[in-house]
């Protein structure tokens, strides 16, 4: 549970709201986050920051306001201060044409499961003699730089509302390493991504190994530059995370199936909308991603399919867009999901994906997806790390730069073979708040006819 | 300087150490007012109504070659933050390449604060929802099926010292604010139309620009009208055209293929396992053919912007400078720190001094290279009326619904809200589902027509992302109406 002298200001806050006949939820969030970022082979920054966050919001009626400090919480004044700033908002706010949901823990919870006080502590001399082990061994084999990051960090998240008495916490720390390794003639980049729950779940070894794999492709044969129009691809984890990502964000987003606006809001449940061997699901219980076990309206977080076997069963509806269209909430109240592609009977192994694919193109990173048209779900990105081109069932020759704009439902209409095994793919960022997320992707995903629509000159 | 004597007290005497602990430069922000404000309304629903309040330091040394970060939010905490940076410094130092180096600079004394009438902070509440209540109810037609105000407001005061004896003293005041409409397409389709908050880079930044009801207010009828078209539309056929492009869609375009690839941090390969490369070398700057003759990139210190803000967070003046210069690159988008290993790569002295590009998001967030105010100098080639009088065969563009870019840079795919067929000269009709695609270098090369300072309009950009702890970065871009040959636009399937 959150320090004891942290938890009495909080607790001691709701008591004040209620006293003064306040709604009001409070949202407390800290992080301790370290980073070293790497440029040319060495380490060109190193970061720690030690950071408090406090969301309070107020709701009377069909208003409603809120007031974000960050700042060191160090006195009872501070939340008064904040509370009576986000009652002053909500006072002065509008009236809705719906009455919000108001937050309350459905359930206590107390998960500290995911934290691990050595990834929390993890020195940035080992970061960096783990990221010299790696440099050391490959650097010589060419004219090779190396650049990536590697964060790591704790993160707290402590809920409650003047609802109920239950509290809801949950603490847990997450690590994201990527490494880039450039030839600096030749102009290609590989990277090797891990996610992190725990300290010590990779080495330099099996970092350097994954580089290995890629390298000898790379060094002996020259870019290919494939051709414009509609190809096989073997996607991997990070262009299928993207590609998930895409597809909840145009499909799945209550608001926009209501007004129209998702490439779904034409289908009703149980209508068939991608392939069979497509499966969607939110799940926090499964063991790849970060898993939050509630939202910031104090719902419970369950697993919540939205595609079963290619058939369309779910949209989510966040407490605002829920109270607005007379639906439930789904315990989307939160920004960072916990999205699972299931996994097929395919291979686990990319060597033998490779095979089956046959003549395809090998895409494990996009880079830059946007969704030019949601409605249709149609996107756009292009290949990045890794890209090959794959003749016979074997890489024959690393892969310029291949822009890709084709439609979410014609990629999942057309999947050929999902793999068996999964990867965890962190998603995470820190735009403003340390924000762990990790998807739960099939290794690789074998797709036909994915339409190519440009093709650069280089990597 | 009116920082808490506490705090600047303690700051000077942390400084002080950080020299004696053998750092060659230390430097500090300390943000002793960060304020921001959201509001949206969406069907004439108060959806967001946030306040953000924050105070810090960061903190920044040099040591050994090698550069630590650290920030805390707690003040009493101040000397343990100079010492989590030190030991960042220390452990980076152990995987050094090129080392960091500031190079040497005169300590400055300086204070800015941006031109504003009306703090948007000090404006009440039911103030400003009452104008953007006033602005949703003017969107509201039959035609429009959703609708959207929003308005964002940011006041910051910093405080910088750094270890060389400058200390600066600086106020960020920015009004950001939008509008769209919405509604679906005979096909089903959602369209929108949408307006953002520009200017022609003169005026002030306080709420007053916003309630002026000529700055703002004075395109609901517009976006409704051209919503009315778009529904009514077809989609754009693929095909090769000239592309007109306005500064709602300029500025992106800028933005993302003159902007982001001038980086020097990118140019360097800091950027690559995240947003990604560029496709300049160090040793191009000076020979580069980035574009036609027509085309002059300049860092501008609009009047106007959030771009502009007077010093930058290594203390450095802002001042005008070319990065293209009549279609050759001349410069790069830079800071002190990386200027020696930008000199050496490229064999010669290519950047000569810092472009005053150092930019943090909040005080826990170090400063990278950013865009400030990257503009396109207005050109001699007349109106947009006599852009289009030239044109035989092309569509105008304007304002982005999405955008992807290759991660150096180096190509790029844009859809816009709304393209204007232009044949023999005179606009025949409107398209919906515009959107094109090229090549950066060849694309500006392809630039023949560059409009008067009648069409150069200065718009904000509030959500530019970038670094690695991710940061969310405010610039400006002045453009004026460019024409373009024979580019690909729209999609076949």
């Amino acid at each position: 549970m959150l320090e004891t002298r942290i938890r009495n200001l909080l607790l001691e806050a709701r008591d004040y709201a209620r006293k003064q006949g306040l709604n009001a939820e409070f949202s407390f969030h800290r992080e301790r986050s370290s980073l070293i970022r790497l440029g040319n082979s060495a380490i060109a920054l190193s970061t720690a920051e030690e950071l408090s966050r406090l969301d309070v919001s107020v709701q009377e009626g069909r208003r409603v306001g809120s007031w974000t400090l960050t700042a060191d919480i160090t006195s009872f004044d501070q939340l008064r201060e904040a509370l009576n700033r986000a009652a002053e908002n909500c006072r002065n706010s509008l009236e809705k044409d719906y009455e919000p949901i108001f937050g309350a823990v459905e359930e206590p919870v107390d998960d500290t499961t995911g934290f691990d006080p050595r990834l929390e502590t993890i020195s940035p001399v080992a970061k960096s003699e783990l990221c010299a082990r790696v440099i050391k061994a490959l650097k010589p084999r060419g004219t090779y730089d190396f650049s990536g990051s590697w964060s790591t960090g704790a993160t707290e998240m402590y809920y409650l509302t003047t609802a109920n008495d239950h509290e809801a916490y949950r603490k847990l720390t997450d690590g994201r390493l990527v490494l880039v390794l450039k030839d600096q003639v030749k102009k290609w980049e590989l990277a090797v991504e891990k996610t992190q729950k725990r300290a010590g779940e990779f080495t330099a070894e099996e970092i350097i190994q994954e580089f290995e794999a890629l390298l000898p492709i790379y060094e002996k044969n020259p870019g290919y530059k494939t051709e414009i129009g509609n190809q096989r691809v073997l996607f991997g984890p990070q262009a299928i995370a993207q590609l998930v990502s895409l597809c909840v964000w145009g499909g799945f987003f209550g608001r926009a199936y209501e007004e129209g606006r998702a490439f779904t809001s034409r289908n009703r449940f149980g209508d068939k909308i991608f392939s069979e061997m497509v499966t969607l699901i939110d799940d926090p219980t499964n063991p790849d991603v970060f898993g939050m076990p509630f939202d910031f309206n104090g719902k419970r977080r369950r697993p919540f399919p939205l595609v079963k076997n290619g058939i369309f069963t779910n949209v989510t509806y966040d407490s605002q867009t829920a109270a607005k269209y007379g639906k439930q909430p789904t315990g989307h109240d939160l920004n960072n999901w916990d999205l699972v592609f299931g996994t097929g009977t395919g291979p686990a192994d990319l060597k033998s994906a490779m095979e089956l694919a046959g003549n395809a193109l090998y895409i494990p990173h996009l880079h830059y997806v946007h969704l030019p048209d949601p409605t249709r779900g149609i996107f756009t990105g292009s290949s990045r790390f890794n890209a090959l081109l794959i003749r016979d069932g074997r890489p024959v020759a690393p892969l310029f730069s291949s822009r890709i704009t084709d439609s979410i439902p014609n990629v999942f209409n057309n999947v050929v073979a999902v793999a068996a095994r999964s990867v965890a793919q962190n998603e995470s960022s820190t735009y403003e708040r340390r924000a762990p997320e990790a998807q739960s992707v099939p290794a690789w995903l074998l797709c036909d006819q994915v339409r190519i629509s440009d093709v650069a000159d280089s990597f | 300087m009116n920082i808490c004597s506490t705090v600047e007290k303690t700051v000077r005497t942390q400084l002080k150490r950080m020299l004696e602990a053998g750092c060659s430069f230390a430097d500090v922000r300390f943000y002793d007012e960060d304020r921001t404000e959201r509001l949206v309304l969406y069907d004439g629903n108060l959806e967001v109504n946030y306040q953000r309040w924050e105070k810090g330091i960061g903190v920044r040394v040099l040591k050994n070659g090698a550069i630590g970060f650290a920030a805390t939010a707690d003040l009493n905490a101040i000397p343990e933050c100079f010492d989590r940076a030190l030991a960042n410094a220390e452990a980076a130092a152990q995987l050094l390449g090129f080392p960091k180096d500031m190079g040497s600079a005169q300590p400055v004394r300086g204070k800015y604060q941006p031109r504003f009438q009306q703090d948007p902070f000090a404006v009440p509440l039911p103030e400003k929802l009452s104008l953007l209540k006033r602005v949703d109810e003017k969107l509201k037609d039959n035609t429009v099926e959703h609708r959207m105000v929003s308005a964002h407001f940011q006041k910051r005061r910093i405080f910088y010292y750094n270890s060389e004896g400058t200390e600066i003293e600086r106020w960020v005041l920015n009004t950001f604010a939008g509008m769209t409409v919405m509604a679906r397409d005979k096909d089903g389709k959602a369209q929108r139309r949408s307006y953002e908050l520009d200017s022609d880079g003169t005026g002030t930044r306080g709420f007053e620009w916003l309630a002026n009801p000529q700055a703002f207010e004075v395109h609901t009828e517009r976006i409704k009208r051209e919503l009315g078209e778009i529904v009514a539309a077809e989609t754009l056929p693929p095909g090769r055209r000239d592309v007109i492009l306005l500064p709602g869609q300029g500025h992106l375009q800028v933005h993302e293929t003159i902007g982001h690839p001038l980086e020097l941090d990118r140019i360097l390969g800091y950027e690559l396992s995240f947003a990604g490369g560029s496709h300049v070398k160090p040793e191009m700057i000076g020979t580069l053919r980035y574009g036609s003759e027509k085309l002059n990139a300049k860092v501008m210190v609009v009047e106007n912007s959030p771009g502009t803000f007077g010093y930058d967070d290594e203390g450095t003046p802002q001042y005008e400078y070319y990065l293209i210069k009549n279609g050759i690159l001349v410069n790069v988008l830079c800071c002190r720190l990386d200027l020696g290993e930008a000199n050496t790569k490229a064999g010669r002295v290519v950047v000569a001094r810092s472009g005053a590009s150092a930019r943090a998001a909040g005080f826990y967030k170090t400063p990278i290279d950013r865009m400030t105010n990257v503009c396109i100098e207005w050109g001699n080639d007349g109106t947009l009326e006599d852009i289009i009088r030239a044109t035989e065969n092309g569509v105008i563009l304007d304002m982005p619904v999405s955008w992807s870019i290759g991660s150096n840079r180096e190509h790029f795919h844009f859809g816009c809200e709304i393209a204007w067929e232009v044949r023999d000269g005179r606009i025949t009709r409107v398209f919906k589902n515009p959107t094109y695609q090229g090549h950066t270098l060849e694309f500006y090369n392809s630039l023949d027509m560059v409009g008067d300072r009648s069409t150069w309009r200065l718009f904000q950009v509030a959500n530019c992302g970038k670094g690695e702890p991710n940061q969310i970065m405010e610039v400006g871009h002045g453009v004026p109406v460019m024409r373009f040959r024979n580019v690909l636009t729209g999609e076949g399937r």
